[in-house]
């Protein structure tokens, strides 16, 4: 069999599996099943990115949001404890809202791909295959791309303050262990030696 | 460079098949004699008073988060660690803000007591 | 194109096979050595010094009943072993077990250069590793959910939190020897394998320690090769990590429900993961294949017939010992103190040292860093 021909069948089985899991993200009515279906959903996709030769960018897909992102998001949809949830409810609410956003999304969709992607040659992506992609990507994003790499630090930065922000709350009465303390403890500051004078039998 | 991830795709079918397969097996050879008290849940001996997924420590959820926020920054270390060689004292630069910033995060983290377990 | 795929299905058996070996006998050897640190015999009835227990083992689980509890989620309480397991041995697809020499004549000049023997030969093979091994909490996390009982869910939120937080410590550790690796230089005249690859690879990384066991990783990089040692002992539940589990509070952790072959799945996947790690710190830390010997005289001639793979295994067989002697000796960590371990000491020291490698590849620091 020609080789384009099977990376065709294995694209398209994998795009496949990747609407109908996005569906069924939007469709399931159990929650946990959703989150579930949508890392089915970046690992299709990320199998796709590797079809497009974009190997480190596919592996670190599924470390980030695989591995990272939505189990966080298994964490709050079992903390929330929504085992069916009402499929319709308020649909006709949030219409307006939705349309608007799906608009927005698509009108970018056809920008980048009607802008971008003309730039891109077979030419230019094949000289980037000789070198490692690791590399390659490495080459620029620390210096070409020097603002937008800082830029993404400070982002990094806003998320942890905003998550401890909102989120925590301590509790009182809670015992903390200084391990420091534990470590620079003395014999003598716990420990007494009583010197007593032995009894006598009478 | 396709063709190395072929073996990849046809382990993980393999993968799933190991974990398949013995399931199968067990349900095929293995006695079923289900009844109301082997199948109840795991419990002290009385019966739940409540569905088990409750609610639970939202310090679990701020874990979470803070672990995404460092596994993306393990994923920009990864391709400078790659290439730090060859880009000289700029790429370190550029590195050391970029640590900079996120050490900040973590010595705020670490005097707001987010790394406390309660 | 059919007889490419057959091939790809033997050569990945033969991997997974001496790894369900590898597996049982580990089983088999934990038994026996911890019995043996705590002055008891271990098995000693099945067969010969009690070398068939593993496999009567296996044969008592596949004919114990798989209770289905009736209160779970039927359809997820089933897939989670599966999800454990798969990412478990995919993750065997990138390592790189030896070298074999390949020779090619062209023109009536035969020419041996050397290959990696590894199954799937991407460059980004660490990264992988990473990203398959992070995956392993969903067999855990949905074990746990899906039981719908108190035991198990506390057992996989608590597993889950704990394995997270110590992939930072691991992935910062993992910075540290691809920065290490980096300096290497690859010869496309030896190394014909390695052109287009990166320090991300674990062929190029194994070879970079080349030059005597004092170029070995674990030296110039003692304390992240520390941090990774611990943090995998943590990832996988082990004790002294194995809060998870505590079977004396809640019972058996995220697997309470579980019975016959879908716990004996779990197992296969906690242990495979074991015999992964141990094998990682061999290739990432300890040479890989690497001879011990290397560099030294007389001793190198030697041993020089024996094969790569040989070191390579009995590197990891130490790993796979200080994870049972770990166990043997050590008392459990409180959950508090496992978390402090994991975040306020692992995570300043890996960060400590990577400035501290930075510095000392600038300043290419001899023995280790001096590029010639």
């Amino acid at each position: 069999m020609d080789k384009n021909l099977i990376i065709q069948i294995i694209f398209y089985g994998f795009s496949t599996v990747l609407i109908l899991s996005a569906l069924k993200v939007i469709t399931a009515r159990n929650t946990v099943y959703s989150a579930l279906f949508l890392v089915l959903a970046f690992f299709t996709c990320s199998a796709i990115w590797i079809l497009l030769r974009a190997e480190f960018l596919a592996i670190a897909l599924i470390l980030v949001y695989v591995g990272a992102v939505m189990v966080l998001f298994l964490f709050v949809v079992m903390m929330l404890n929504i085992n069916e949830q009402p499929l319709r409810e308020g649909f006709i609410k949030y219409l307006p809202v939705g349309i608007l956003v799906a608009v927005v999304v698509v009108a970018e969709m056809i920008i980048v791909i009607t802008n971008g992607f003309g730039a891109i040659t077979e030419a230019k992506a094949s000289g980037l295959m000789v070198t490692s992609n690791t590399k390659a990507l490495g080459s620029v994003l620390y210096t070409d791309y020097l603002y937008q790499f800082e830029i993404a630090a400070v982002i990094l930065l806003l998320a942890i303050i905003a998550a401890i922000v909102l989120t925590l709350h301590h509790q009182t009465g809670t015992k903390h262990q200084d391990p420091g303390k534990q470590v620079q403890v003395k014999a003598k500051d716990r420990v007494r030696l009583v010197k007593m004078d032995t009894e006598k039998v009478e | 460079m396709l063709e190395n991830y072929l073996p990849i795709l046809v382990f993980i079918i393999i993968g799933i098949g190991f974990g398949i397969g013995p399931m199968m097996a067990g349900f095929i050879l293995a006695p079923r004699k289900p009844d109301k008290e082997k199948l109840s849940r795991y419990e002290c001996g009385f019966e739940a008073f409540e569905d088990s997924r409750g609610t639970f420590n939202i310090r679990y959820s701020l874990v979470a988060i803070l672990f995404i926020i460092f596994d993306l920054e393990i994923a920009f270390l990864f391709p400078w660690a790659v290439v730090m060689n060859q880009l000289g004292w700029y790429g370190f630069i550029s590195m050391s803000v970029f640590l900079g910033i996120l050490v900040v995060g973590f010595i705020y983290e670490w005097k707001k007591g987010a790394l406390e377990w309660e | 194109m059919f007889l490419d795929l057959l091939w790809i299905v033997v050569k990945i058996l033969l991997i997974v096979l001496p790894l369900m070996f590898s597996v049982a006998y580990l089983t088999y050897a934990e038994r026996k050595i911890i019995g043996y640190m705590q002055v008891r015999c271990g098995p000693n009835r099945v067969g010969p010094y009690g070398l068939l227990q593993p496999i009567a083992d296996a044969v008592k689980l596949l004919f114990k009943e798989i209770i289905i509890p009736s209160s779970s989620n039927k359809f997820l309480f089933v897939i989670a072993p599966i999800l454990a397991i798969a990412p478990a041995l995919a993750a065997w697809a990138v390592i790189p077990f030896g070298e074999i020499d390949v020779s090619t004549t062209v023109a009536g000049k035969t020419t041996t250069t050397q290959e990696l023997l590894v199954l799937a030969d991407i460059d980004a093979s660490l990264l992988y590793i990473l990203a398959l091994t992070s995956i392993g909490v969903y067999g855990v996390i949905v074990a746990g959910w899906a039981s719908n009982s108190k035991y198990a869910f506390l057992g996989s939120m608590r597993s889950a939190a704990q394995i997270v937080s110590y992939e930072i410590a691991m992935g910062f550790a993992l910075v540290g020897v691809l920065m290490a690796a980096s300096v290497y230089q690859i010869d496309p005249v030896t190394d014909p394998a390695l052109v287009g690859k990166s320090a991300i690879n674990l062929g190029v990384i194994v070879k970079s320690q080349s030059g005597g066991f004092w170029h070995w990783y674990w030296l110039p990089l003692m304390p992240l090769f520390i941090v990774y040692l611990v943090s995998g002992v943590a990832e996988t539940n082990r004790a002294p990590f194995d809060v998870a589990e505590g079977e004396s509070e809640i019972v058996a952790g995220f697997h309470v429900e579980y019975s016959g072959m879908a716990f004996a799945v779990f197992f296969l996947a906690e242990y495979a993961v074991i015999i992964l790690i141990s094998m990682l710190c061999a290739l990432l830390f300890c040479g890989g294949w690497l001879s011990p010997f290397e560099g030294i005289p007389h001793l190198e001639e030697w041993f020089a017939w024996v094969p790569g793979l040989v070191w390579l295994i009995m590197k990891t067989m130490f790993f796979m010992f200080c994870f049972l002697w770990f166990r043997a000796t050590f008392p459990r960590y409180r959950y508090d103190q496992i978390m402090r371990l994991g975040w306020k000491v692992f995570i300043p020291v890996t960060i400590v040292w990577i400035v501290v490698l930075a510095a000392a590849i600038a300043y290419e620091l001899p023995p280790w860093f001096d590029q010639v």
